[in-house]
């Protein structure tokens, strides 16, 4: 199973992890990939001075503004 | 041997058109005795209330202090002001006093019965009237069990309904009953409390006819609980920290997200998250096994204190007290703060630079200043606070 973690550390909460994570849950819905992928929670990976953290496995923190996610969804996950 | 802490709440409210109460409910706690005292001044207004006042700062301050029941009546009734309309100086009282070792004092003039909600049902008590500096005083001495609560109430509480909707008023056999049924369900003091002095209200259609108090104190045990936030400023410390949380006893709490990391990391465990949000302000929380509650720091923090500052104001409404029931962070936080007795916090003092970014809520920016803010709500409540610096 792929992971895919959404930091719900403070600074990103306030950036839109809420957001993001409710966009992610549907599109993973949406496109059937329940047991493909996995979403996760993640506390603070240390890059709270960007948007909100999103990571790929264990890949470096990715940073995402709200508006983003759809797009950022189809290019890594869609697309990987 | 037993040790037993308490938990108080009280409310007022006051006669229809009256700005001051003639009620008053006075108490201390320390580690060794509780004692809460409610009183009841003649008429209304602002006569009553000096009567009850300075009843109830008599009567706190002379039993701490160590003095008989017998001097300390002796002493309201020479101290009260005569009533020029009735000619007499008069307050009721009900005295309660707990000690560590779960004894029970309950001293009772001129106020309806006290209420002793035990395992689910009410008990009447069964007192002794004696004489007392000429006052027929009602004592009742018992052995308290872990979790009773004590009901006082002042007679505008049985009158509720009178020349409205109950022509005898609330009677004290329907409060009981009531009681029983509402303890089912609502499991803070201070959501029972406003139940029944909104219920009071009610009966009075709004316009009470007399000052209603009812003043509640529960007994429980000591209940410790040690919460860390905040990574320390030195990382050598982090190992300190988390040794120092393990081993201290009763709950543990863990707030924010480095801090999570750092317990987990020292003990050599994981964190797990999870990505329901109950309420959309608040982040979810995590799970770290031999923690009791994880959570994240800030946000949940400051939510946690609007909870307990909202808990003890007199004027907050029942269904927002309600709102501790609910599942999120701050909320169970804030439940397990309720329920303990004392309280440490270890607070690391190093300061996330992302906080400190124009964007970032101002209030939110200083977590230092959230957890003295929670620490002096929770001394005010009465519960032994220690904080440590890291």
């Amino acid at each position: 199973m792929k992971v895919i973690s959404v930091c719900v550390g403070s600074s990103c909460h306030l950036k839109g992890s809420y957001d993001i994570i409710k966009i992610f849950k549907k599109l993973i819905k949406d496109n059937n990939l329940d047991e493909e992928w996995e979403l996760k929670a993640e506390f603070c990976c240390n890059n709270c001075r960007n948007p909100v953290s999103v990571r790929i496995g264990d890949s470096e923190p990715y940073s995402l503004e709200v508006d983003n996610a759809k797009a950022f969804f189809k290019e890594k996950i869609l697309g990987a | 041997m037993m040790k037993v802490r308490t938990e108080l709440y009280w409310e007022s409210t006051n006669k229809y058109g009256e700005e001051l109460c003639g009620d008053k409910v006075e108490a201390v706690q320390s580690n060794e005795e509780t004692i809460m005292v409610m009183a009841d001044g003649l008429g209304s207004g602002v006569k009553a209330n000096i009567l009850s006042t300075l009843t109830t700062k008599i009567a706190v301050t002379m039993l701490r202090q160590g003095a008989t029941i017998e001097e300390t009546v002796k002493t309201i009734m020479a101290t009260l002001p005569i009533c020029k309309v009735r000619k007499i100086a008069y307050s009721t009282f009900t005295i309660i006093r707990v000690d560590s070792a779960g004894n029970c004092y309950i001293a009772e003039y001129g106020n309806p019965a006290i209420i002793l909600l035990r395992e689910g049902s009410v008990v009447r008590l069964k007192g002794v009237t004696r004489e007392i500096a000429g006052k027929e005083v009602k004592e009742y001495r018992l052995k308290v069990q872990r979790n009773d609560v004590f009901i006082a109430m002042s007679d505008g509480v049985v009158h509720a309904g009178v020349e409205g909707i109950l022509n005898l008023g609330w009677q004290w056999e329907n409060i009981a009953q009531y009681i029983e049924k509402v303890s089912k369900v609502e499991h803070t003091i201070g959501s029972l409390v406003k139940l029944l002095s909104s219920a009071t209200m009610n009966f009075y259609m709004d316009k009470p006819g007399d000052d209603a108090t009812i003043a509640a104190l529960k007994i429980i045990d000591p209940q410790f609980v040690t919460v860390f936030t905040g990574p320390p400023q030195k990382p050598e410390d982090d190992q300190i920290v988390v040794k120092n949380l393990m081993e201290k006893p009763g709950k543990k709490v863990v707030c924010g997200g480095t801090a999570a990391q750092i317990t987990a990391r020292v003990l050599g465990r994981e964190i797990k998250t999870s990505t329901e949000f109950t309420v959309p302000e608040i982040p979810p929380i995590a799970w770290i096994k031999g923690i009791d509650l994880v959570t994240e720091g800030v946000l949940t923090l400051a939510r946690t204190r609007e909870l307990l500052i909202r808990y003890i104001d007199p004027h907050a409404q029942y269904k927002e007290l309600r709102q501790l029931e609910q599942k999120d962070g701050a909320s169970r936080l804030a439940r397990i703060l309720l329920d303990a007795t004392d309280i440490t916090f270890l607070l690391g003092k190093a300061i996330n630079p992302a906080h400190q970014n124009p964007d970032f809520p101002k209030d939110l920016s200083i977590k230092i200043n959230i957890v003295k803010e929670l620490a002096e709500i929770l001394d005010k409540m009465g519960k032994h606070i220690e904080t440590i610096y890291y």
